[in-house]
């Protein structure tokens, strides 16, 4: 499992996997009780990408990227990261594809215990980083995001946008392969909505794969990247230079 | 593991302990409240118990004959009895004997004078303890063969009393644990739930932790570490507390009681590190497995 999305194998050959597509969606049906959430949607996202996830709340966006995490399972159909079914992974593995993801959660889902700091060092200390590592890296990430004076607060002295930035920083600091960011502009003001798109498209041009569900459309517009659109649990479009369509 | 995860986690269990101080309180008094519960049904059962073996130790039967029989008879019957399995001791008593127990009796002078060395009706006897009282009877049936050389056995009289005594000292040892368990199991679950508490109050820090990425272990840990704390930290003030009690209670049972049966602050002083060690051993070992039991739950995202 710890070779999840790298390059090389075990034998330090190229690993095979690495041509196919990053992130497959087959077939994927999910349901809560009656309500059908996804219906067989297929997706395919290839390394390095950055694709917009667009839609009217109830889409079935989220569920997509709860998917992803598998915060949950799919009811019907197979979704393969770097060529592994994650429905497959066995409970013990799947601490090993959460730390190969960034995720930014829409509600932002910090420890109320911890401060900023310790909040974005957690995301290092489960993978086993060093001490001089996560003194190096996480005032960095926490100065990028904005924060660099607000280090020592706890999540409940913070404004939602100060919450959300503390999330992103968390997600980013690990540099994960793959960036999920669930609505990460949604409590942020213009200029900070577009700061945060641009560190997300920095992000991108470095190698991270980054999936951006949001409902902003001028965020969607000016970036001129893959559009996915969904309605009602289905893609119903899918352009390479997209606009927000709906 | 390596060492760098492990005092990560060291310092992450003693940062949660101090951050939700309210509850640890809470959760530690509680948990003092257990493991008092337990060491002092524990050392009242022992009271109990030493005091009821101190009286059934009392317990025996005094065979008496006649004048007539003869001296080596009564020694082959005591062979005899120290064959029996149920026998733990038994004594002659000859004529010298029965008189100086005689004149120590609370009698009055004027009866003790009458009898002397010269002339002494008291019956030469054998006094015989067993293992358990409840066996004198079949000692009992032993003698019922030489009924012609006896001129009386104690036990015959005091038959009813010594089975009272022994039936009470029975109901009182299994009273005795039968609430020390209910006692003990009210506590646990008291403390099972507190824990439970603590835990719930944090089940969506569990889920958002599993989310990124940290795995079953490194979740745990803290709790788990939590819970010892709990047990140590109860397990001392526990001891304290019992040490007040014993000190200053202990006085009080021994003048209202009058016989030493058993002398709780010797006992205390002796067995201080056991103690101790127990109470440390039992805190810690419901803390941490209430604690992995009502973290299970919320690991399962």
């Amino acid at each position: 499992m710890k070779f999840f999305f790298d390059k090389k194998n075990e034998n330090g050959e190229p690993n095979k996997e690495q041509e196919g597509p990053l992130i497959e969606f087959n077939e994927v049906s999910k349901k809560y009780g009656q309500i059908i959430a996804l219906y067989k949607v297929n997706l395919k996202i290839k390394r390095g990408e950055f694709v917009c996830l667009v839609g009217p709340s109830g889409a079935g966006k989220s569920t997509v990227l709860r998917l992803l995490i598998r915060e949950e399972k799919p009811t019907k159909g197979h979704i393969a990261i770097a060529g592994r079914d994650i429905n497959r992974l066995r409970h013990k593995e799947l601490p090993f594809l959460r730390r190969k993801i960034g995720m930014v959660f829409q509600d932002y889902k910090l420890l109320p215990n911890k401060n900023v700091c310790e909040n974005v060092a957690y995301a290092l200390e489960v993978c086993d980083a060093t001490k001089g590592e996560i003194a190096h890296k996480v005032p960095k990430i926490i100065e990028l995001v904005g924060l660099a004076e607000r280090t020592n607060s706890y999540p409940k002295e913070l404004s939602g946008g100060e919450e959300q930035r503390v999330s992103i920083a968390r997600a980013l600091v690990h540099a994960p392969r793959l960036l999920i960011a669930d609505e990460p502009t949604g409590n942020l003001d213009h200029d900070n909505a577009r700061e945060i798109v641009q560190l997300l498209l920095k992000i991108n041009q470095a190698g991270t794969t980054v999936i951006l569900a949001t409902h902003n459309r001028d965020i969607v517009n000016n970036l001129r990247k893959r559009v996915v659109t969904m309605r009602e649990g289905k893609i119903i479009s899918d352009q390479m230079q997209g606009k927000y369509i709906i | 593991m390596k060492i760098v995860t492990l005092e990560r986690i060291l310092k992450l269990g003693l940062t949660n302990f101090w951050r939700n101080r309210w509850l640890s309180l809470a959760a530690t008094f509680v948990m003092t409240i257990t493991l008092l519960t337990i060491s002092i049904f524990t050392i009242l059962n022992l009271v109990i118990q030493a005091t009821s073996e101190s009286v059934k130790s009392k317990i025996d039967m005094t065979v008496s004959f006649y004048d007539n029989v003869e001296e080596e008879k009564i020694q082959s019957l005591e062979t005899a009895l120290a064959t029996m399995a149920v026998v733990k001791s038994t004594h002659y008593i000859d004529k010298d004997e029965a008189l100086s127990i005689w004149q120590t009796l609370p009698i009055k002078d004027r009866t003790k004078q009458l009898v002397t060395k010269d002339s002494n009706p008291l019956p030469r006897s054998l006094q015989i303890k067993a293992y358990n009282p409840e066996d004198l009877s079949k000692v009992a049936e032993f003698f019922d063969n030489y009924k012609p050389l006896i001129s009386r056995i104690s036990y015959e009289n005091n038959k009813d009393i010594i089975q009272r005594l022994i039936n009470i000292t029975k109901f009182i040892k299994q009273i005795g644990w039968i609430i020390s368990l209910i006692f003990i199991t009210i506590s646990v679950l008291i403390i099972l739930n507190t824990i439970r508490l603590t835990i719930f109050t944090r089940k969506d820090e569990i889920e958002i932790m599993k989310l990124v990425g940290a795995s079953d272990f490194f979740v745990r840990i803290p709790f788990i570490i939590e819970g010892a704390l709990y047990g140590i930290l109860a397990s001392i003030l526990s001891t304290f507390l019992l040490y007040l009690a014993i000190h200053f209670i202990s006085p009080m049972v021994s003048s209202y009681l009058g016989t030493v049966a058993f002398d709780l602050n010797l006992f205390f002083g002796l067995n201080f590190w056991r103690i101790f060690l127990l109470q440390l051993g039992a805190g810690s070992f419901i803390g941490i497995a209430c604690s992995l039991f009502s973290a299970h739950r919320y690991l399962k995202v």
